[in-house]
């Protein structure tokens, strides 16, 4: 699963997306909002359409290069308050080896080819939409 | 007469059409974050990115570190545009400390 979204991460949700019975070892990774000096949110800008193709082939790239089973990638843009994630990474493999090296390499891979800009924000963050998961 | 058209076309007197798309710092420095712009049939992609820098000079200090892609893959200057092309100018991506 792929998702590019303006509400809250359900992390429970991704790391149901990639269990699988002969999946032996499920890894996520959280990417958070750090409480940086005077920082209360980050604004995250991204390149939609683009951001969404690179992270579908960047699950394809994880499949060929580790024993995964299932990768799901889900990224927040617009305002994410401190606290809040702003990526969720879930992996799964029949071993752990392969699930905890194919997440690391996943979110290498995001940092360095996604098109997606943060700014940091001293102001207070808006209450993001509950429901609604808009696209940008 | 004819003949001096197809030679005109030939030698890229025609003109095309592409959007661009800006991002970030970029989309601050032009005030808008798409516009339409028109180039000489065949021009690649460095002429366009020249054209733009010459428009707006602040995105001349940027030269060295931006991303361009062509219809959202990741493309060299030296690439050559096409009629309704989408051509990304993007600052380096965010990145963070491991």
């Amino acid at each position: 699963m792929i998702a590019v979204q303006r509400s809250r991460i359900d992390v429970a949700r991704v790391v149901d997306g990639v269990r699988r019975d002969d999946a032996g070892a499920v890894v996520v990774f959280l990417g958070s909002v750090r409480a940086d000096a005077g920082v209360r949110a980050l604004d995250y800008e991204m390149y939609v359409p683009m951001a969404e193709k690179a992270l579908a082939a960047l699950v394809e790239g994880a499949k060929s290069k580790f024993e995964v089973l299932e990768m799901s990638i889900v990224h927040r843009v617009g305002r994410v308050p401190v606290g809040e994630d702003s990526v969720v990474i879930a992996c799964s493999a029949a071993h752990r080896g392969a699930a905890f090296a194919a997440c690391s390499w996943a979110m290498d891979e995001v940092k360095r080819i996604v098109p997606i800009w943060k700014t940091e924000s001293s102001a207070m963050p808006r209450r993001a939409p509950s429901r609604r998961n808009r696209r940008a | 007469m004819r003949q001096r058209l197809i030679r005109a076309a030939a030698i890229g007197t025609e003109a095309m059409q592409v959007r661009v798309r800006l991002f970030a710092t970029y989309r601050e420095i032009a005030g808008e974050g798409a516009l339409p712009w028109t180039l000489p049939d065949g021009a690649r992609l460095r002429q366009l990115v020249a054209a733009l820098v010459g428009t707006y000079p602040r995105l001349a200090a940027h030269a060295d570190t931006m991303l361009l892609a062509v219809n959202l893959n990741y493309a060299s200057p030296d690439v050559v545009l096409h009629d309704g092309d989408e051509v990304a100018l993007m600052p380096p991506v965010s990145g963070g400390r491991m």
